[in-house]
């Protein structure tokens, strides 16, 4: 087995178009939500969401890669593709990685945006010259296609699509795929990009906050729908030494779990995020006690923070109320698909800079949420090992576990 | 941990029949499930045939109270999974649940679901959307219904990767019990049809017939314009191979490895350069601990388009240049191309080890490259060790490689 390092990461978000804006904003406890520009808004019960605002890929994407045929969701996936990659000193990519370097991209709306664009102009026109090629990139999958084409790579490459777990299934299974030396080198991650369909359906299902959500809150009201792209250079450690790369920490494991519950409403007993936290820690290796901090999924939905709150209560016991816990989507909005790959780089991001990020928007705790939710202001703290939650519609729970890189392995003082 | 993967039950729901005795029957029998397109009107469309599943009756295979929750797409899936599982006579139970999981792949979803949605928000306002059709929309629906319905705990995810969602789920789920992570994967592909999206398919000229000439689906064959689409569902049962032995099950067959690989192309072009399939097939191979000499059959992914015919034809020339020619069979002849195919073909190749039969390629006569080709009628042979290609658009190859059990 090999083990798995972050050698390089790369986003784009509501708070930040790269990795070290991002963690200054996260230190800073920024918020990323306020009314929508990406579309009208007119009609809808909410008009807030955490957008990428001036967003011009053009401008970030250097002009020998063509755009065609990209939807705003290829453009930030392909943007944070570039940064991560600059980041870990393989841009331009060595000719001799394209063979084995591979893409999991954890995807959600994909190019629905330009999907629904089309589709008023196809109403209008009662399907007559409506121009179909608008389509060319509306699924998910798309992203990872265009990331593969551009850099000629001919690793393996998938995309997942299980609504907000997606990102953390991707990295986790990237990371597998080089643990058990499939491949030595994996571009992962996930986008989401705001649309109209996914908002609508948000709204009708009256999950989402007018204002901004506020996880862990006595008064939240649901989440607040965000985009965004969020990728890493996965690379076995061996590797990674090889060629002298910088380190940022180590993916330790992951968990897949299943509710078998409800399509929508979490398991009211917690039983499937419960296993995916202790599958993932499992996985990793790692006693429960070594968890320094939860980046929790934490949509500020009143039925998922109770559960989750109820979960980590029964895998930590006691210690549930030692360990900080955060909501990031606070800030960054709930990016859905990419989420779970955005809170990969958070946790990274925290291990590398010794510091827990804050829940911000909590304002009056809620008596049955009673863990220490880091309301605010981040604190500066030494972290070793960080475990991300990610909970989805369809009752798919994935976490992971990641660690601060030493040479003697996993750090269990 | 290394567990040894086994093929323990299948299930589908497909043009050419539901359940494997009459799917058996028909795929060996060298039937057809293509026809006219029944589910809408195709008249104002220069395509009119497709692969549909006729007879499908969901009260037979699913629980009321969970019935009504679901889309037909959902319901397929639901419906192949409970085949497959009583196929494989497992029962779930609170001791069992945690441990067994589902890995499906779909390329679209449900295409008639999201259609509504959208038409929906355009003309009635977004407040309009039903939510209680919501939940549907998203990709993992099938595989979150399919967990509700059996109570299945352990590992839940949805590939959704094109025309090889089905293969690479197959692969994912391999891997799952390989490392430990799972002792059963529910593993396969779902996909149907609908009318906006055969209108999409058909602007994209991703139908026959993209000349004009007639309209057929041909895999392989010199006079090939384009697949004939099609849709439904095929389940495999995935399980630990000691697990299996030690409660006396009778498995199909092992997965013995698989490859993944892409070709770079956009998303929604086929690459030209044969290199990609080459490499899934050769990761395939190696991490069976195989070579090309030990393959009896292949199960093509061809479907009658111009350039994956071509390039896949091409890439098992070079493959299997200097050995043991195995015998070729594509059966989207007979059941069109429904996308995440790999979760039919999988059932068929698992039925293919069991029974020592290949099924003939239909709408073959004039092959494009001199390969062992089975056409006409299905070949009764001795089959040890078969290979699924699984390729799409979009430039992603997947090869699973399965070994009957000594």
């Amino acid at each position: 087995m090999e083990r798995v390092v972050i050698t390089g990461m790369g986003t784009v978000n509501a708070l930040a178009k790269n990795t070290a804006a991002f963690a200054r904003a996260l230190q800073e406890g920024t918020c990323g939500i306020g009314p929508l520009t990406v579309f009208d808004t007119s009609g809808y019960r909410t008009c807030n969401g955490a957008e990428v605002k001036h967003f011009n890929p053009r401008e970030m994407i250097p002009p020998s890669f063509s755009l065609k045929r990209m939807s705003r969701a290829d453009n930030l996936a392909f943007v944070a593709t570039i940064e991560a990659l600059k980041d870990a000193g393989l841009f331009p990519l060595p000719d001799d990685l394209r063979e084995t370097t591979g893409v999991v991209i954890g995807a959600g709306a994909g190019g629905k945006l330009e999907g629904e664009n089309f589709y008023r102009d196809y109403l209008g026109r009662q399907g007559k010259h409506a121009r179909f090629s608008q389509l060319s990139s509306l699924y998910g999958a798309a992203s990872a296609d265009h990331i593969t084409s551009h850099f000629g790579l001919m690793g393996p490459k998938t995309s997942f699509m299980t609504a907000c777990s997606s990102g953390a299934t991707a990295v986790g299974f990237a990371g597998d795929l080089i643990r058990r030396r499939v491949a030595p080198i994996m571009i992962a991650g996930g986008v989401e990009p705001l649309c109209r369909t996914t908002y609508a359906s948000f709204n009708v299902l009256q999950a989402v906050d007018p204002g901004c959500c506020r996880p862990f809150d006595r008064n939240r009201q649901g989440l607040s729908l965000g985009e965004a792209s969020a990728i890493m250079i996965l690379e076995s450690l061996t590797r990674a030494r090889s060629r002298g790369a910088r380190i940022y920490g180590e993916l330790l494991g992951y968990g897949v779990t299943g509710d078998a519950y409800h399509m929508t409403t979490p398991d009211v007993e917690a039983s499937g995020a419960v296993r995916s936290m202790t599958t993932a820690m499992a996985d990793a290796g790692i006693p429960i006690e070594a968890v320094d901090y939860i980046n929790a999924h934490g949509t500020a939905t009143p039925a998922n923070d109770l559960m989750e709150t109820k979960a980590i209560k029964a895998v930590f016991g006691k210690r549930a109320y030692r360990i900080p816990v955060s909501s990031t989507k606070s800030m960054t909005g709930h990016t859905l698909g990419a989420s779970g790959a955005l809170e990969a780089i958070v946790s990274i991001l925290a291990i590398h800079h010794g510091f827990i990020p804050p829940t911000i928007h909590l304002q009056e705790p809620d008596p049955a949420c009673d863990l220490d939710y880091v309301p605010s202001v981040m604190r500066k703290a030494a972290l070793n090992i960080v475990l991300s939650n990610s909970f989805a519609f369809g009752g798919n729970n994935t976490s992971v576990v990641f660690g601060r890189y030493t040479d003697k392995g996993i750090v269990n003082e | 941990m290394n567990r040894r993967v086994a093929v323990t039950g299948i299930g589908m729901v497909t043009p050419l029949g539901i359940g494997k005795k009459a799917f058996a029957e028909r795929l060996f029998g060298g039937d057809s499930g293509i026809a006219e397109i029944t589910a809408f009107d195709t008249s104002r469309f220069p395509s009119h045939l497709g692969a549909e599943v006729k007879g499908f009756s969901a009260r037979d295979f699913i629980s009321l109270k969970n019935l009504r929750r679901m889309d037909r797409l959902s319901q397929m899936a639901v419906a192949s999974a409970r085949l497959a599982l009583e196929d494989a006579g497992i029962t779930i139970d609170a001791a069992n649940r945690d441990r067994i999981g589902i890995i499906l792949g779909t390329a679209f979803g449900a295409t008639d679901i999201k259609s509504h949605c959208a038409r929906i928000l355009f003309t009635e306002g977004p407040g309009m959307i039903n939510p209680s059709l919501v939940p549907n929309t998203v990709m993992n629906a099938p595989a979150g219904h399919v967990s509700i319905e059996f109570g299945i705990r352990g590992v839940n995810t949805t590939v959704n990767h094109h025309a090889a969602s089905g293969e690479t789920a197959i692969a994912y789920a391999a891997l799952e019990i390989q490392r430990g992570a799972a002792d059963v994967v529910l593993t396969g592909g779902v996909d149907i049809l609908s009318e906006f999206f055969f209108e999409t398919l058909i602007h994209f000229r991703a139908v026959s017939p993209v000349d004009g000439r007639e309209e057929g689906a041909r895999p392989f064959d010199c006079r090939r314009n384009g697949p004939v689409a099609g849709e439904g569902s095929g389940i495999i049962c995935l399980e630990a191979l000691d697990r299996a032995q030690a409660r006396g099950a009778v498995p199909y067959c092992e997965i013995a490895g698989w490859g993944m690989s892409s070709s770079p192309a956009g998303p929604t072009d086929w690459s030209d350069d044969p290199r990609g399939i080459l490499l899934a097939m050769e990761r395939a191979i190696q991490s069976a601990g195989l070579a090309p000499d030990d393959m009896d059959v292949i199960q093509a992914a061809a479907n009658g388009g111009k350039n994956p015919d071509l390039v896949e034809a091409e890439a098992c020339r070079r493959f299997f240049e200097s050995s043991k020619k195995p015998f070729m069979s594509s059966m989207k002849g007979a059941v069109g191309e429904s996308f995440s195919s790999g979760g039919i073909r999988a059932t068929a190749l698992a039925l293919s080890m069991k029974e020592g039969k290949v099924p003939p390629t239909l709408g073959l006569t004039d092959p494009i490259k001199p390969l062992n080709i089975v056409t006409g009628r299905s070949m009764k042979t001795d089959i040890r060790c078969g290979l699924m290609n699984g390729i799409s658009y979009g430039g992603t190859n997947v090869s699973i490689v399965t070994k009957i059990i000594a």
